[in-house]
């Protein structure tokens, strides 16, 4: 590796701690290029603009929940309630169209959003407030919203005729090649990943996730930026779900389930420690990114739909491996250094 | 020699449990006071007061002679009180200049820093600073502090608190892991600190390394202040034999005519 063997740095030089960042970032590209490539050296179709455009619309909504995931991960938390709310939100934004055809596509993405961000807050107030564990709340959250959301829809579904085509062509129309859909999620991602990095809140969070007594202690005010990270969460798997409904134009009472899985996978795949204080959105939108490229190139090797999962899950195991190997590694490098500086 | 921080009678029960029984403490500027005492003999208590985290049922904390009250750490650190934990409260992800600047991050200038964004350079810049005048080596300001070395971890914590106290730091047994070599240059680091004007309090329970860097002992048993000692002429044999209660403890410590001894 020659990464982490890289000079120490100098002020305004590329600090090899920066590197060590950006390692992770860069292997998955790697992984998405090798996987690209092998896929279409054996089928030359996956390479043309339309399959392209599919990958990059397909990871989108996981990516888009993705970066909420992040911020709530990076707390040391984790909330699985996302797919039910893309579902909820789908739905509603739906019957929004049902009751009122002519309603205005700004409005229809605020009431999506609107949906995320109370069940968000809902929450952030539980979870702050009672310090009952993120997993269990957030458990119990997926299966209320889920049940409200089967109990308004009612085994019906929204009908696609109902959905004006100005609000469908969010989902899947394209400028100059590339999907709206990826846009306006490249736009966020870019968006949160630099307030991530360079506003106080956003490294507060990193704080918190990294040693939570540390950084009460620090004045860093805990409840208030995790109740934040939720809502943010929240109020993305909302726009998540308005962005379904224009995408497929029709949801029923089983819309964005399982999604939550989709999105810890992503998350963690693209380099987001489990237990909180490290990781970017970008990283977990490159995680989505190639947990569906993977997906897409199986289908295109004709390889048996049973083993997406298979795949996904050794995908997994993968990344949280290399992640315990880079860190001892970095661990005995540096303190090595370390020694040599006492001795 | 002046007065820095003064307690008085500072009582603290927890349930019927007396921790503090009317205990008296003295801090001067530029000194390190050891803070002695066996298991249970109330000296985390009495930092925690003295540091805003605990508060306490009487007594009364003068800082330069004037009375002041503290319900949380913060404000402490507003009057110029730092503590270094006994479990560092360091970010392990972060980096020594993140960590260093947690919760108090200095903003760009102008309109961005309105928005809250951090001005890194600076903060590296100023951390920078700070490590190199008290001889702290630091080389990577951004690498993750889990992989730095325990001294090095320690040196960090010991900075931080620098850069921030003006008054007195508390630190809770900053030796407690770190190997010989170590201690020593955490112990450099600590007389440096007091050197430059601020109190020490340092918490122990290595009797040679508190003779080794304290100018004054204070010696706790059972809630109460038993002994005070000038550093000069003090043995270890003396100073055990206080927090144990085996020796009767002279009232008047600089009274106290012993030579040499063990260690």
């Amino acid at each position: 590796m020659s990464l982490t063997v890289a000079p120490i740095s100098r002020p305004g030089g590329v600090r090899r701690s920066e590197l060590l960042l950006r390692a992770r970032e860069l292997s998955i590209v790697l992984a998405l290029l090798i996987v690209f490539g092998f896929t279409t050296l054996k089928n030359h179709e996956f390479a043309n603009a339309a399959s392209i455009r599919q990958l990059l619309s397909g990871a989108s909504l996981v990516a888009l929940l993705a970066v909420g995931q992040t911020l709530v991960v990076v707390t040391r938390n984790v909330d699985l309630s996302v797919g039910s709310v893309l579902g909820l939100s789908a739905y509603l934004v739906g019957t929004l169209f049902r009751a009122h055809p002519n309603a205005p596509i700004a409005l229809a993405f605020l009431v999506g959003i609107g949906v995320g961000v109370l069940i968000g807050a809902i929450n952030g107030i539980i979870t702050t407030v009672t310090r009952v564990p993120s997993l269990v709340v957030t458990l119990a959250m997926l299966y209320i919203v889920r049940g409200v959301d089967a109990e308004i829809v009612n085994a019906k579904q929204i009908d696609p005729t109902l959905i004006p085509h100005s609000f469908q062509v969010v989902g899947y129309e394209h400028i100059f090649g590339i999907p709206w859909l990826a846009i306006i999620v490249t736009v966020i991602v870019i968006a949160v990943g630099f307030y991530m990095r360079s506003f106080r809140a956003g490294r507060d969070l990193y704080a918190i996730g990294s040693n939570p007594d540390a950084a009460t202690l620090a004045g860093v005010p805990s409840g208030r930026r995790v109740f934040t990270a939720f809502v943010v969460s929240g109020g993305l798997a909302g726009l998540g779900g308005a962005l379904f409904l224009a995408q497929f134009a029709t949801v029923n009472a089983t819309g964005g389930s399982g999604y939550e899985l989709n999105v810890v996978a992503a998350v963690v795949v693209g380099g987001v420690a489990i237990f909180g204080g490290s990781g970017t959105v970008f990283g977990a939108a490159l995680g989505a990114l190639l947990l569906n490229t993977i997906n897409q190139a199986l289908v295109a090797a004709k390889v048996s739909a049973f083993w997406n999962q298979a795949v996904a899950g050794a995908l997994l195991l993968a990344a949280i491996a290399f992640d315990r190997w880079l860190s001892l590694r970095v661990e005995r490098l540096e303190s090595g250094r370390g020694e040599r500086h006492v001795v | 020699m002046t007065v820095l921080l003064e307690a008085i009678g500072i009582c603290k029960n927890y349930g019927h449990v007396e921790v503090l029984r009317e205990v008296d403490f003295v801090v001067n500027a530029g000194e390190v006071t050891a803070l002695i005492g066996d298991n249970g003999a109330g000296k985390s208590t009495l930092v925690k007061i003295l540091s805003g985290a605990t508060n306490r049922d009487r007594g009364t904390i003068l800082l330069d002679g004037k009375p002041i009250t503290m319900s949380s750490p913060t404000d402490a650190r507003n009057l110029g009180i730092e503590t270094v934990y006994q479990d560092l409260a360091l970010a392990p992800e972060l980096g020594p200049a993140e960590n260093t600047f947690a919760g108090r991050e200095i903003l760009k200038k102008g309109f961005l820093g309105k928005l809250g964004v951090l001005d890194k350079e600076a903060m590296r810049q100023r951390a920078a600073d700070a490590f190199t005048s008290m001889g702290t080596d630091v080389k990577d300001l951004d690498a993750p502090i889990a992989a730095l070395s325990g001294g090095q971890k320690q040196s960090v914590a010991i900075c931080r608190s620098v850069m921030w106290a003006n008054k007195v730091i508390f630190m809770d047994e900053p030796t407690a892991a770190l190997g010989v070599r170590q201690t020593g240059k955490v112990l450099e680091l600590v007389r440096r600190v007091a050197d430059r004007g601020i109190a020490v309090v340092l918490i122990s329970h290595n009797m040679p390394e508190v003779l080794e860097v304290a100018d004054s002992i204070q010696v706790l048993r059972l809630g109460k202040r038993v002994a005070e000692y000038r550093n000069e002429g003090t043995t270890v044999a003396q100073l055990v034999g206080a927090m144990t209660g085996a020796l009767d403890v002279s009232p008047n410590p600089s009274t106290a005519p012993v030579d040499g001894g063990a260690s």
